[in-house]
């Protein structure tokens, strides 16, 4: 298992585009990806829940990867938050 | 719309209703590619002419944003509805909007969720063009959508088949 931090930048958090463009990006891995923030935790590859989370500017999020391309998967979630984020 | 109706409620689909009054239009003409290219999941569009933002289904409100912009509901069937008020109106962190329901609560089709002050909005210079989107849009063999027009208030705009 991949784990990262983050401290969310955007001002208004993971709201309805950073949160569909991250489904789309986790969605092309394997592997299980679960954003930890707010108290909350939820798959990345759910739209719903990862706006349920209400992950808002300067909170830190967790990452969690695990799966057979776990290695790339985290590589490329870590890109997306600092992107995107 | 009511020959509309009649043949959607014909089929054994899963219909889901106008979320607010107003013009049905096709997702694919929101000024928004976060919407239009259909990256939040499938749906259709609605120009708002009423301001109160309803249950477009039987369901649990998922998520309802601080900022009364948008909401998301996950009907009695699994059907997972974003409606999101107005293009970039997240930047109004909350003016105009009035929320009236809150997460987790289990509502009717029709009963109320939001308020949007659509002339304020406006006047601020947004769109208020208001996606609805089907955010689990891949469980869905079909997701069809209305034809363009006026709706009324529950109104059924998308039919889904499993």
């Amino acid at each position: 298992m991949k784990t990262f931090q983050f401290i969310i930048r955007d001002p208004v958090g993971i709201h309805a585009r950073p949160a569909g463009l991250l489904v789309k990006r986790a969605a092309e891995f394997q592997s299980n990806i679960t954003i930890n923030g707010n108290g909350k935790s939820a798959d990345a590859k759910k739209l719903l829940k990862l706006m349920g989370l209400g992950v808002r500017q300067g909170m830190e999020i967790s990452c969690q990867v695990e799966g057979a391309d776990e290695e790339a998967a985290c590589q490329a979630m870590k890109k997306f938050f600092e992107d995107n984020l | 719309m009511k020959l509309f109706q009649n043949l959607f409620t014909k089929d054994s689909g899963l219909g889901i209703g106008a979320p607010v009054a107003g013009t049905l239009i096709s997702i694919k003409e929101v000024n928004d590619p976060t919407f239009s290219e259909e990256i939040l999941g499938r749906g259709v569009a609605i120009i708002p002419t009423g301001t109160q933002v309803c249950a477009p289904v039987d369901g649990t409100v998922s998520t309802i944003f601080p900022t009364g912009h948008a909401a998301a509901l996950t009907s009695a069937d699994g059907v997972e509805i974003l409606i999101h008020v107005g293009l970039e109106t997240v930047n109004l962190e909350g003016r105009h909007f009035t929320i009236h329901a809150s997460e987790g609560q289990a509502v009717k089709k029709g009963e109320l969720l939001l308020e949007a002050d659509i002339e304020q909005i406006k006047a601020e210079g947004y769109d208020i063009t208001t996606p609805i989107v089907i955010c689990n849009s891949d469980e869905f063999s079909d997701i069809h959508g209305a034809g363009p027009g006026t709706v009324s208030l529950g109104d059924t705009i998308l039919n889904l088949k499993k």
